[in-house]
């Protein structure tokens, strides 16, 4: 049965990435705008700046009136990227470190509840509901079951076999719904480094008098 | 729609018009518009809502329509129900949307009464979404079936039929210039100081927005004061002088290249080595960033802000200014497209610092600064002045923030828009360019 479901994560794991990365492919099919205006700035500098600085709460006005939900939010996809390693490495059959458990648990905790307090915020704010669809609603909740089956696991390794049927089903609907933007979150923050940087706005110590 | 809802209103007509064709020609331009990053873009809303407090349409008028991921939405929405198989087949769970007469409605209304494409929530949107350059491809799928809306229309149709926005005559350009030579003479106290026209192989080609010779032409004087105190070689052209391209914000993209190659046609006929283009964040926009895209060629030549050009002559030491000429306090207000959008974000501060007494930022600014509510085309939809001023209140309360009495604004639609501010929300500032401000301080050698 652990087989089964071992098998299951990692061919519906399989199945996430080649989809993700059809769609990330599927767009190109959209055609490439060639860019003819003389670069004021540099491409690679601007790409630095939207993954580091630009992503700041001193810089981005948005992460800083909302600290809260910005810092909800970096626990919930850290706890995430935690509970993925922590699942490769029951997949794999690796211990972790014994130190690493306690760690682990504290970002699942945290994790599972920013899930929930960000699934909160998108019901209870009325803006929030009105820019929401099933689709939003469904990606936190299983998010956020993934990250509570992974604590749940850190305690009891007879969770084993919920925790890979949910890591399972989170890997499945990953490329059908907004989940998908862990792959497009690179991509879209690339050509936003691209597009300012080429224009000498970012970064601003590039930005000459 | 409107904001007075007029049961005869052309626009509302044309979409009560509009047949199952029209909607399929609107698909058909927005599918043709969109390329691999717009693409990227539309799979990649996460429906944060934390661009909402980015936009000065939401914070002033709070409601859901104004927020920059709602009207997203409305993109996205049709994007997904149409060229995308999970939005084909259950629409419902992803919010893929009909593009049925209401949304079209919806488009109209929100894409261009709601929006002046200034670019802040691209900064604060948890992704970077290009929204602006999304509403704007929305806005081309518009114009393909003449859905613009009817002043911004009419700018774009003016500018193509008579080579410029505000449809002045040949003749009346070239009076308008020989009158204000002489003023420049009777400034400068010379006689041999030109606001020279069709002169061939001059190094720059300047350009002006044609509200210049209209109601402002001491702002013509003020950038022929400084290239005379530079002793710069130039010219204006007969011809083809407007800098403004209100193609980018109908989104049409074939008047937009039509406009800003005329502007090419004449560098290549007046040999001019630099294309200089006058205080206009769009019009800086439109010809320096997308004007080659819509041309599909690179330019042969340089395109560059007058800002540049004053703040080299200022490095350069060829023109002195004396600060103490401009007392009052000045503060200045950053036009999204050339800021945000186009990199020039210092040399107006270079420039301002050497030329006044006392330079107050306001807050926030640079690439981080609000709208003024005049972008976007706004100011020729008098449909949605209302919103437009109220919009507004944002900038005018930065602008009072600062107790500033001069405000400094490097774009003449950004200048329309602060005087009506500053009537409105009776902030009682003046209103000026920044070469107007640098022309004030300047120190001639023969004065």
């Amino acid at each position: 049965m652990l087989f089964i479901l071992r098998l299951g994560v990692i061919l519906s794991f399989l199945i996430s990435v080649i989809s993700l990365s059809i769609l990330v492919l599927k767009t190109f099919s959209f055609g490439k705008k060639p860019l003819y205006a003389k670069p004021q700035g540099k491409s690679i500098k601007g790409i630095f700046y939207a993954f580091g600085r630009g992503m700041m709460p001193w810089e981005k006005e948005s992460a800083r009136k909302h600290l809260p939900t910005y810092i909800v939010g970096i626990m919930y996809h850290a706890s995430i990227f935690a509970a993925l390693f922590y699942l490769i490495s029951i997949v794999c059959s690796f211990g972790l470190p014994s130190l690493a458990v306690p760690l682990l648990r504290f970002l699942l905790v945290s994790g599972s509840i920013s899930g929930f307090f960000l699934l909160f915020r998108r019901i209870f704010l009325p803006y929030m509901k009105k820019i929401s669809c099933p689709d939003d609603f469904a990606s936190n909740i299983i998010v956020s079951l993934f990250l509570i089956s992974a604590l749940v696991n850190t305690y009891s390794v007879h969770s084993t076999p919920l925790f890979f049927l949910i890591a399972t089903i989170m890997f499945l609907y990953i490329p059908v719904g907004k989940i998908r933007h862990c792959f497009f979150f690179v991509y879209v923050r690339i050509l936003f480094g691209i597009f300012y940087g080429r224009r000498g706005v970012f970064p601003p110590k590039m930005r000459k008098a | 729609m409107n904001d007075k809802s007029d049961t005869k209103d052309p626009l509302e007509e044309k979409i009560k018009q509009l047949t199952a064709e029209d909607r399929e020609e609107i698909l058909r331009v927005f599918r043709e518009k969109i390329h691999y990053e717009y693409a990227a873009y539309l799979n990649s809303c996460v429906h944060c809502g934390l661009c909402a407090d980015s936009c000065h349409y939401y914070l002033t008028h709070k409601d859901i329509q104004s927020m920059p991921a709602y009207k997203l939405s409305l993109i996205t929405g049709i994007f997904k129900k149409h060229f995308s198989l999970i939005g084909k087949k259950i629409p419902w769970w992803g919010g893929a949307k009909e593009f049925n007469r209401e949304m079209v409605r919806e488009w109209v209304d929100s894409l261009f009464g709601r929006c002046t494409l200034c670019g802040r929530c691209s900064l604060n949107c948890s992704m970077g979404l290009n929204i602006p350059y999304l509403i704007r491809t929305a806005r081309s799928a518009l114009a393909a079936v003449d859905l613009v809306p009817q002043g911004l229309q009419s700018t774009v149709n003016t500018a193509l039929e008579k080579g410029n926005n505000m449809g002045i005559a040949k003749e009346d350009w070239i009076e308008t210039v020989e009158w204000l030579e002489e003023e420049l003479q009777s400034e400068v106290k010379d006689k041999d100081a030109r606001l020279p026209l069709d002169k061939k192989g001059s190094r720059i080609f300047y350009t002006v927005n044609p509200r210049e010779p209209m109601f402002f032409p001491l702002s013509i004087v003020a950038a022929g004061k400084i290239f005379h105190a530079a002793g710069e070689s130039w010219t204006f052209s007969s011809d083809n002088y407007d800098v403004t391209n209100y193609g980018l914000y109908s989104g049409d993209d074939e008047a937009a290249g039509t406009m800003s190659d005329r502007l090419v046609q004449s560098m290549k006929k007046l040999g001019c080595k630099t294309l200089v283009l006058a205080e206009c964040g769009h019009g800086f926009n439109s010809n320096r960033w997308e004007a080659p895209e819509w041309l599909s060629k690179k330019y042969g030549f340089e395109v560059r802000s007058i800002l540049e050009i004053v703040a080299g002559y200022i490095r350069q030491g060829k023109i002195k200014l004396n600060p103490s000429r401009n007392p009052h306090p000045v503060t200045l207000h950053d036009p999204c497209n050339l800021v945000r959008l186009g990199g020039i974000v210092e040399q107006q501060r270079y420039i301002l610092k050497h030329a006044v007494s006392n330079f107050v930022e306001m807050t926030p600014n640079r690439e981080k600064n609000f709208c003024c509510g005049g972008g976007g085309g706004q100011l020729a939809m008098t449909r949605f002045s209302q919103r437009r001023i109220k919009a507004g209140q944002i900038k005018a309360d930065q602008i009072r923030k600062t107790a500033a009495k001069v405000v400094a604004t490097p774009c003449h639609n950004c200048i329309d828009q602060l005087m009506e501010l500053n009537k409105h929300y009776k902030l009682s500032v003046e209103i000026k360019t920044v070469c107007e401000i640098v022309a004030n301080a300047l120190v001639l050698d023969k004065s």
